[in-house]
């Protein structure tokens, strides 16, 4: 009897959370491709046809794949190094490194593109200039708005995905294979690439294409430093096809959309299921030091070389951001006779617009994280505890969702949820809060599914075995034990969410407007400083928020 | 064969002391076993002779030649040492033919050359017909051969073994002792072994080093640690044992909350702790060396396992078979000791430790 009832309990959750994937995740999607294919009511490539005879068309299509290309490569060939410098070595400072490197993750990617306008615009870029003068150069020795400059700032920006997916596996590899080549006889650079490296190659490709997807999806990097040089991609030609609004333009928009999406969900595919496959990485139950290289008289020069990328690609633009924020006259130096002014952050803390979007962001971001965990924590229990039919689906909706490009998902809901399949959300927080979930929830439930997978079943068998029916045990065991990972799972989806650009951009009304609209606007159409005073605002929160995860955690979680 | 000398050797990570001066000659040919529970030091110590930990002073010389001290590491690579881990180390991206080929490979010996001499290791630990296996599709213990094969390919000068039994199953282990006890002898090789498996250091070692909390105990063969154990930690570890406290004086040992007296001709005298391993110890039904009553009994098929009150203690008594059942819970029976240990009472209760 009591039996019985558990697995309803069960049942109509999971219903539940497959229903609202289904009518505001899957549904969204699949229409966007029926929309594509099925224009004129019958089958057609027409559109595909139509599109893809415009040769601007064509250039977004060969910018977004080339500037992805590109960041992969680079990202990959400077995280991998990084990683087994910071992860493997005795370099100097390895933790404030490895700190710095993981920051960029939790920052928004537009605040990059912003330091890196200032930097190296070719007319005024403090760095520019700062170059010119001491080479003593004829014109500025960098361009930002070019392609170069694009993949520049994407690399920089999207590396540390593939320094964080390169570190966990290194951190997982069970040291004594390496070991074991030691004393075989080889050497340390010998085992590197013997052992470590093919050992590594799974987690290295699926780094490399993470780096990919993200740069290609990507619209604040190219919206901010494309639109100006003219480097359009298919993200910011998806968005200005929505902004044309009709629905000719709606309809060009669907089909870049499905491009994008396609290349992300065969990618997704391709890592998850090919490339997952062949991991070789495995857990040694043995807690060891792993081997920790001597770098030798090697050490200092190293430390050098990589204090000073992390210099200039994490201090020098967050650094500038700060900097712009406080500046009159941007043609002048911060330092020149009364060029400095706190008016600009006067501004961000009594706008009227400014808090409204604050106090947007702040509640769509709430709302997004604690019903996103909600749906996390109950998914996560049912796939790694019970046999219940069906509990992989939602995970695996949760993980398409995710993989799904910003500007896709916005597209869609827009498309679907404005009334005319009967449901209106179109221009209410609700949207925003739904296009959230669909693409954060995932941080969220790996870290649950993960705290789940180690604890012990016999923990929850001794309290059902008390008597305890299926919510009790949730309540009494479960959740207790989770806590930590919960609540950073919160923290990881509020973060994103807050200040996020891509679908808020899409979706925002006059009415919730959010922070990563607002400051957007500034940066584009008004003041260049307010929008510095407002992302290093943001910055600034982010690393609180951070330090209070931490706490909260108990230092169990950070970034 | 190779002489390994260890000079003075201590480890400390940070304030802690793992190993502390720690002297020997490891002989050439000899099978040695480091044998004490987990975390005294004694993987430290081996991985310190592989060259993977620096020592904090000493020095370590293989053949003369010094390896390691504080200023001097030579890389595990330049040692020629062949080890095997507690968890194997197979890599997963080679198959079972180049796992065993590979440190031919790093040495460059002619193709021909590494083949034969692959071959040749992979009959010796049974694997002959597995070369083209992936380690995935291998068991844990034909992965463990895997290890030690690859650890003897190249006629290192020592091999050094972590634990490499504990991952197996209970048969598994006791075949492959015999095992590596009978390629050490064929191929006439020092092996350093560590464990903290007592059977498993009294069936294969020439000496056995045992060692806790980073201090070595006792170094001797195994019949001799086993039967002149230096302390009650060695007699308590390696081993099963009994401890009563008492006073020795005038050829007899007065017994602490018993009423019995032994008769004792040694030579400690004063606060003494008696050692009395089960198997000494016979029930017999009249007048004994102690008298106490069955408090339980296990028929183990070849032996009578049981406890016996004897005044405010129990004894373990591993008694001969034919006794069990033989006595009621409330007869005073006699227990017989055919052999003791006295050492000196250092204010320890071992009795706290053993249960």
């Amino acid at each position: 009897m009591m039996k019985k009832f558990t697995f309803d309990i069960k049942w109509i959750l999971i219903a539940g959370i497959i229903g609202f994937l289904l009518v505001f995740q899957v549904f969204p999607l699949v229409y966007l491709l029926f929309r594509a294919f099925f224009a004129t009511g019958h089958f057609s490539l027409e559109s595909f046809a139509r599109i893809y005879s415009y040769a601007l068309n064509w250039t977004c299509l060969k910018n977004t794949l080339f500037t992805a290309l590109l960041s992969m490569v680079f990202g990959v060939l400077i995280a991998f190094p990084l990683a087994w410098l910071v992860g493997r070595t005795n370099l100097h400072g390895r933790r404030i490194f490895r700190t710095l490197f993981v920051m960029t993750y939790m920052v928004p990617p537009y605040v990059g593109a912003m330091a890196w306008l200032r930097l190296l615009n070719p007319s005024v870029g403090t760095l520019n200039v700062f170059l010119q003068k001491i080479f003593g150069l004829a014109g500025m020795p960098f361009n930002i708005y070019t392609t170069g400059g694009l993949v520049w700032v994407l690399t920089t920006f999207y590396y540390p995905y593939a320094f964080i997916t390169i570190s966990r596996a290194m951190e997982k590899m069970d040291p004594s294979l390496e070991e074991a080549s030691r004393i075989s006889g080889a050497s340390p650079l010998k085992t590197l690439f013997t052992v470590t490296i093919p050992l590594m190659l799974p987690s290295i490709a699926a780094a490399g294409l993470l780096v990919f997807v993200a740069a290609a999806s990507c619209y604040g990097i190219p919206s901010i430093i494309g639109a100006p040089g003219k480097i359009y991609t298919v993200t910011t030609r998806i968005v200005d096809y929505v902004y044309v609004g009709s629905q000719q333009g709606l309809t060009d928009a669907t089909v870049l959309a499905v491009f994008l999406m396609l290349l992300a969900m065969v990618i997704l595919y391709v890592s998850n299921f090919v490339i997952g496959k062949k991991d070789y990485i495995t857990v040694s139950g043995k807690s060891v030091r792993p081997a920790v290289v001597d770098l030798g008289r090697w050490n200092l020069p190293i430390t050098i070389l990589v204090g000073a990328f992390a210099f200039i690609v994490v201090i020098l633009p967050f650094a500038t951001v700060f900097m712009t924020s406080f500046t009159v006259n941007m043609g002048k130096s911060l330092f020149a006779a009364g060029n400095m002014t706190t008016k600009y952050w006067g501004i961000i803390f009594s706008r009227k617009s400014i808090i409204k979007s604050f106090r947007n962001s702040v509640f769509s971001a709430l709302w997004a994280a604690t019903l996103g965990m909600i749906v996390c924590v109950i998914m996560a229990y049912l796939l790694k505890r019970t046999n219940v039919k069906g509990k992989a689906v939602p995970d695996f909706l949760i993980t398409v969702g995710s993989g799904t490009p910003s500007v896709v998902i916005a597209l869609a809901l827009i498309m679907t949820m404005s009334g005319r399949f009967g449901i209106n959300i179109y221009n209410t927080m609700a949207i925003l809060v739904v296009a959230y979930m669909i693409k954060y929830m995932l941080m969220g439930m790996r870290t649950v599914v993960s705290a789940i997978s180690q604890i012990s079943p016999s923990l929850e068998e001794a309290a059902q075995i008390s008597g305890a029916g299926w919510l009790r045990r949730m309540k009494d065991v479960v959740l207790p034990l989770t806590a930590p990972s919960v609540v950073a799972g919160w923290f990881l989806i509020f973060m994103p969410c807050f200040y996020e650009l891509t679908m808020s951009n899409l979706l925002y009304s006059d009415n919730t407007k959010t922070l990563g609209v607002e400051l957007y606007l500034y940066q584009t159409y008004h003041s260049q400083q307010t929008a510095s005073a407002l992302a290093a605002a943001i910055l600034i929160l982010v690393a609180v928020l951070n330090i209070l995860m931490n706490r909260l955690t108990k230092g169990k979680f950070s970034i | 064969m190779s002489v390994i000398t260890i000079d003075h050797v201590t480890k400390q990570f940070g304030d802690t002391v793992v190993l502390r001066e720690f002297t020997d000659e490891f002989k050439e040919g000899e099978f040695i076993t480091l044998l004490g529970p987990s975390g005294c030091g004694k993987t430290t110590m081996l991985r310190m002779i592989a060259g993977f930990e620096k020592p904090s002073s000493g020095e370590i010389r293989i053949d003369g030649d010094l390896v390691s001290s504080r200023d001097v590491l030579v890389p595990p690579e330049e040692r020629g040492i062949g080890m095997v881990f507690q968890s194997y180390a197979v890599w997963p991206h080679m198959n079972v033919f180049d796992n065993v080929a590979y440190p031919l490979k790093i040495r460059k010996r002619p193709k021909e050359e590494i083949r034969e001499k692959v071959e040749r290791i992979l009959e010796i630990v049974h694997l002959s017909r597995f070369a083209q296996r992936m380690p995935s599709e291998l068991s844990g213990g034909q992965q463990q051969r895997v290890a030690l094969g690859r650890a003897l390919v190249a006629e290192p000068r020592v091999l050094l073994l972590d634990e490499p039994l504990s991952n197996l199953d209970a048969v598994l282990r006791e075949r492959m002792r015999f095992e590596i006890k009978e390629i050490q002898k064929k191929l006439g090789i020092n092996v350093v072994y560590v464990t903290h498996d007592q059977s498993e250091a009294m069936t294969m070692s020439d000496r056995v080093f045992v060692i806790n909390s980073g201090i070595i105990q006792q170094v001797d063969s195994p019949v001799n640690i086993y039967r002149k154990p230096k302390n009650q930690f060695v007699a308590d570890f390696v081993g099963k044992v009994n401890f009563l406290k008492g006073t020795s004086a005038d050829g007899r040992i007065r017994l602490e909350g018993i009423e019995d007296i032994l008769p004792y001709d040694g030579d400690v005298t004063g606060k003494v702790d008696v050692a009395i391993r089960p198997e000494n110890l016979r029930i017999i039904g009249g007048e004994a060396h102690l008298h106490g009553k069955i408090v339980s009994e296990f028929f183990m098929g070849d032996v009578n396992d049981c406890r016996v009150q004897i005044g405010e203690k129990e004894l373990r008594v591993i008694s001969d078979a034919s006794t069990y059942g033989k006595f009621g819970r409330e007869e005073t029976i006699g227990l017989e000791i055919s052999d003791f240990l006295v050492f000196p009472d250092n204010g320890e209760d071992f009795d706290e430790i053993l249960t």
